[in-house]
């Protein structure tokens, strides 16, 4: 992921911390915010750590291809006041993953609503 | 010096006259020392009690202190030299410095660490405190209820800060003037001399773990120089530093050290120049803390320090985990005093290890032969020699479960013409589930350093950014920025690829940390903000700084 320097002094109000407890380094500028994708997968790795965390999983596409995809989502302490923690994906998980897709047909989201395979709701940062 | 700056003259008077009451209501920590009454007292009248305003009724780090000094010279126009200012702060941090159970909890702020601050109690206080600098910067400080008061009124005022007071009510009862802890502390009896040889065990990441000792010469009252000698447990190489360091309250280490010989040539040579920060233990006989050095204080040595004395001592072990099943395995132990004759009896590594023979000893050193059951206790195991206990220095285990990159998230900074390049040392960190046999949680078991090959790679890699405009990875896990400054913004992977180690599927075991490479300033709104450690501090107006 790359920001320009103009973009990126666009962002400044979350740029103004890079600090291990920001929100945010960035804006989520790199996908579009306007539409929406939801995604069955399995995790194969996942990132509990600042600025965001990291779902990494694997998705089958039409033609039945594994094909890799990258979710990213919010950060350690928003989450952990919602009874996150490092374990709360494991690999091998199966999910739902729904959020905004990146441009330029890269495979990642930006996520928003993550349920589990039997629909259970996992977390919704829209709520 | 002014007492009650950008009050007006009103509410000055009424501070004042606030802050009588308090005055009677709560005791300060009178002034004794000639210099401190010479040099503040004309604004800071002392009373009868021998309290002066403001300062009698805060206590603080030596950092703090100085950093007040350096406030009342730039700002209003305190005069004096470089020894009485070494002095003024010196008998400030003892007389109104914090206890050493108040000062651990902080010590990462003067160590200079990267720390993730999971504690601050809400997001008000967070957005009051930490929008410019670290909490434990606030938790560093122990002021009276109307001192809390006072400050926050002033901070306020210099910072535009619209709302203090959530944090004024949360640090006066968090950080109180009188503690305990303090009470304790400033009746303690006479002061040790720290002179004498210790024990250095030190940790430095990417280079592993080096063993040794430290000789401390005592120069004046709290000051030293030291000599240093260690050795490298991964490769035995030798690294020699001379220093010297001065102790406030009897146990703040502040030194700066060098390594003796030829020239660094690296940016992360262990020999290179470094500030030294420890805590002394109340009973001066162990040390801990961090000697660190760089552009972000990105390189360290983690040091643990012990007293010698005649006793034979453990300092520490050539590896810090066992598998089990494991049969014969060679390790070296590093000590001081080891006897003359070491039978396998006087080492004791806990259930289900057992010392098949002694190869070798020396007054230093005892290497081993090691046996770990099959079915021998998983997790942490104390090493002993005789009465010589190093705790949890030893993890037995079945696999490797998974590789941790420490950090797991930083920020690493291309350079510029006023700005050295920011680097970044990763280490791949095997680790076993634990007893939960869940990975990821907290009774997972660190085993230690694991041989991987690393690389970078940069988040949605498609439209031809390429990692070498990012840096490079050397094989030891240093990340170092690419010369060129690119303007843009990098995330990316750190991506250690273990050489041996093997998922349940026989694919490499990877670990990965996310590392943001940034610019290392940029301008908004005419002002520039700059990095410092973690996050990005106003520098000030932009003109003429780019």
């Amino acid at each position: 992921m790359k920001i320009t320097l103009s973009s990126f002094a666009a962002l400044v109000t979350g740029l103004l911390l890079i600090s291990t407890s920001a929100e945010a380094h960035h804006g989520w500028t790199e996908f579009d915010e306007k539409a929406e994708v939801t995604v069955e997968g399995t995790v194969t790795d996942f990132h509990y750590v600042n600025p965001h965390c990291v779902v990494e999983f694997e998705v089958k596409d039409e033609t039945g291809h594994v094909r890799k995809w990258q979710g990213e989502f919010s950060n350690p302490g928003v989450l952990s006041r919602r009874g996150w923690n490092a374990a709360s994906l494991e690999a091998g998980d199966k999910i739902t993953i729904t959020g905004h897709p990146a441009r330029n047909n890269v495979l990642a989201l930006h996520i928003f609503r993550i349920r589990s395979s039997n629909g259970e709701l996992k977390l919704d940062l829209q709520e | 010096m002014i007492m009650f700056p950008s009050h007006g003259l009103v509410s000055c008077l009424a501070a004042s006259l606030s802050f009588c009451t308090v005055l009677a209501a709560q005791e300060g920590i009178p002034v004794a020392d000639p210099l401190v009454i010479a040099k503040c007292g004309s604004c800071h009248a002392r009373d009868e009690r021998g309290n002066m305003p403001r300062i009698s009724w805060e206590r603080t780090t030596p950092e703090s202190w100085q950093d007040v000094l350096k406030q009342m010279i730039l700002l209003h126009g305190l005069s004096v030299t470089p020894a009485e200012a070494r002095d003024i702060v010196k008998y400030l941090s003892s007389s109104h410095g914090l206890a050493p159970e108040e000062a651990g909890p902080v010590m990462y702020d003067p160590e200079r660490r990267v720390h993730e601050e999971t504690d601050i109690p809400s997001e008000s206080l967070r957005d009051t405190c930490t929008k410019c600098h670290s909490f434990a910067r606030a938790l560093s400080w122990r002021r009276s209820a109307e001192e809390w008061r006072q400050f926050a009124d002033a901070h306020a005022a210099r910072y535009k800060i619209a709302s203090t007071a959530e944090a004024v009510e949360f640090l006066a009862k968090a950080a109180p003037l009188h503690t305990p802890a303090w009470d304790a502390w400033s009746s303690r009896a006479a002061k040790q001399d720290l002179a004498g040889r210790w024990l250095v065990s030190a940790s430095v990441p990417g280079h592993g773990n080096y063993y040794g000792e430290m000789q401390i010469d005592r120069t004046g009252d709290g000051e030293y120089n030291t000599r240093v000698n260690l050795t490298s447990v991964k490769d035995g190489s030798r690294i020699l530093r001379s220093g010297r360091s001065a102790v406030f309250g009897d146990y703040a280490w502040r030194g700066r050290s060098q390594g003796t010989g030829s020239p660094r040539s690296a940016p992360d040579d262990p020999g290179s120049e470094a500030r030294e920060v420890l805590l002394i233990a109340p009973d001066q006989l162990t040390a801990e803390g961090r000697w660190f050095w760089g552009q972000y204080q990105e390189f360290e040595f983690n040091v643990k320090l012990r007293r010698a004395s005649s006793d034979p001592t453990l300092i520490g072990v050539d590896r810090s985990s066992l598998k089990t099943g494991s049969i014969a395995t060679r390790i070296r132990l590093t000590g001081d005093n080891f006897p003359g004759e070491v039978a396998p009896a006087d080492l004791d590594f806990g259930p289900g290890v057992t010392v098949r023979s002694i190869v070798s000893h020396s007054p230093s050193e005892i290497v081993a032969e090691m046996d770990v059951a099959a079915d021998a206790r998983l997790g942490r195991h104390a090493v002993a020699f005789r009465r010589s206990v190093l705790p949890d220095a030893m993890a037995i285990y079945d696999r490797i479960d998974y590789i941790k990159v420490t950090p797991d998230s930083i920020v690493s900074a291309f350079g510029d013409r006023t700005h050295p390049r920011g680097y970044q040392q990763f280490d791949a960190i095997g680790y076993q589930r634990g007893a939960d046999g869940k990975p990821h949680t907290a009774d997972d078991v660190a085993l230690g350093p694991v041989n991987v090959s690393w690389s970078v790679q940069v988040f949605h890699e498609v439209d031809g950014s390429s990692s070498d405009l990012v840096g490079a990875m050397s094989p030891a896990g240093l990340f170092t920025p690419a010369t060129d400054n690119p303007n843009i913004n990098f995330d990316t992977w750190v991506v250690a690829t273990a050489t041996g180690e093997k998922d349940r599927k026989d694919n490499p075991l990877v670990g990965k940390s996310y590392m943001v490479v940034t610019i290392p300033t940029y301008t908004i709104n005419g002002r520039q903000y700059v990095r410092e450690l973690g996050r990005w501090v106003d520098d000030g107006p932009a003109a003429g700084k780019q």
